[in-house]
């Protein structure tokens, strides 16, 4: 497992950029997992989680 | 980042570690967080449980930078310190004379400042080395 920070302000892609590389790397057959605060869980839906078998995990407040 | 937030943290890095497993954990945290908080507790956890850290992505929005620089400078910095890779994002948006001043501002306190952006695909291939651990 190898664990990648992407931080930055409200609203400057972290999670567009998670989920590019999300859906990069399920492409070469490699799993992914997403730790976010939870102001950024709701753009992780239903339908990119199961397509990508992806695990997400909110943290409140971080 | 609060002890008992960096201890949540931790705890769902062990869980995810213990019952998936995954190739990549990405970890993104609120817009308050600095690097190097992030990196002191992303180490903690390697006492239980193996895994590899890095890289540390900063991403600085572009066409809000002046406003971020002015304003928030502090926190900007804070993150942009102790990154491994900082990249200006929704680089589309700005025009080439607004990102040199974005990477010149910075260029004093990161190594590297790359232009990227989803939409069009700059800078991604660079991304994705650095975070397979090519670069």
């Amino acid at each position: 497992m190898r664990v990648v920070s992407v931080s930055g302000a409200r609203g400057s892609g972290k999670t567009s950029l998670i989920r590019e590389l999300t859906a990069r790397l399920s492409s070469k057959g490699k799993s992914a997992a997403v730790i976010v605060n939870e102001q950024g869980d709701v753009a992780y839906d239903q339908n990119f989680i199961q397509a990508h078998d992806l695990q997400v995990r909110t943290i409140r407040g971080g | 980042m609060g002890c008992s937030l960096a201890s949540s943290l931790v705890d769902l890095k062990k869980e995810l570690k213990r019952s998936h497993d995954p190739d990549f954990l990405f970890i993104e945290p609120s817009e308050m967080v600095v690097t190097q908080e992030l990196r002191d507790v992303t180490a903690m956890g390697l006492r239980d449980i193996r895994y590899d850290i890095g890289p540390f992505i900063t991403l600085v929005d572009g066409p809000l930078f002046e406003f971020l620089w002015s304003e928030r400078r502090a926190l900007l910095l804070g993150q942009v310190k102790n990154a491994d890779l900082v990249a200006v994002s929704r680089a589309d948006s700005i025009d080439v004379g607004e990102l040199n001043k974005v990477q010149q501002a910075l260029a004093g306190y990161c190594s590297k400042v790359i232009p990227l952006s989803v939409r069009s695909g700059d800078g991604l291939a660079e991304v994705v080395k650095r975070v397979c651990g090519e670069v």
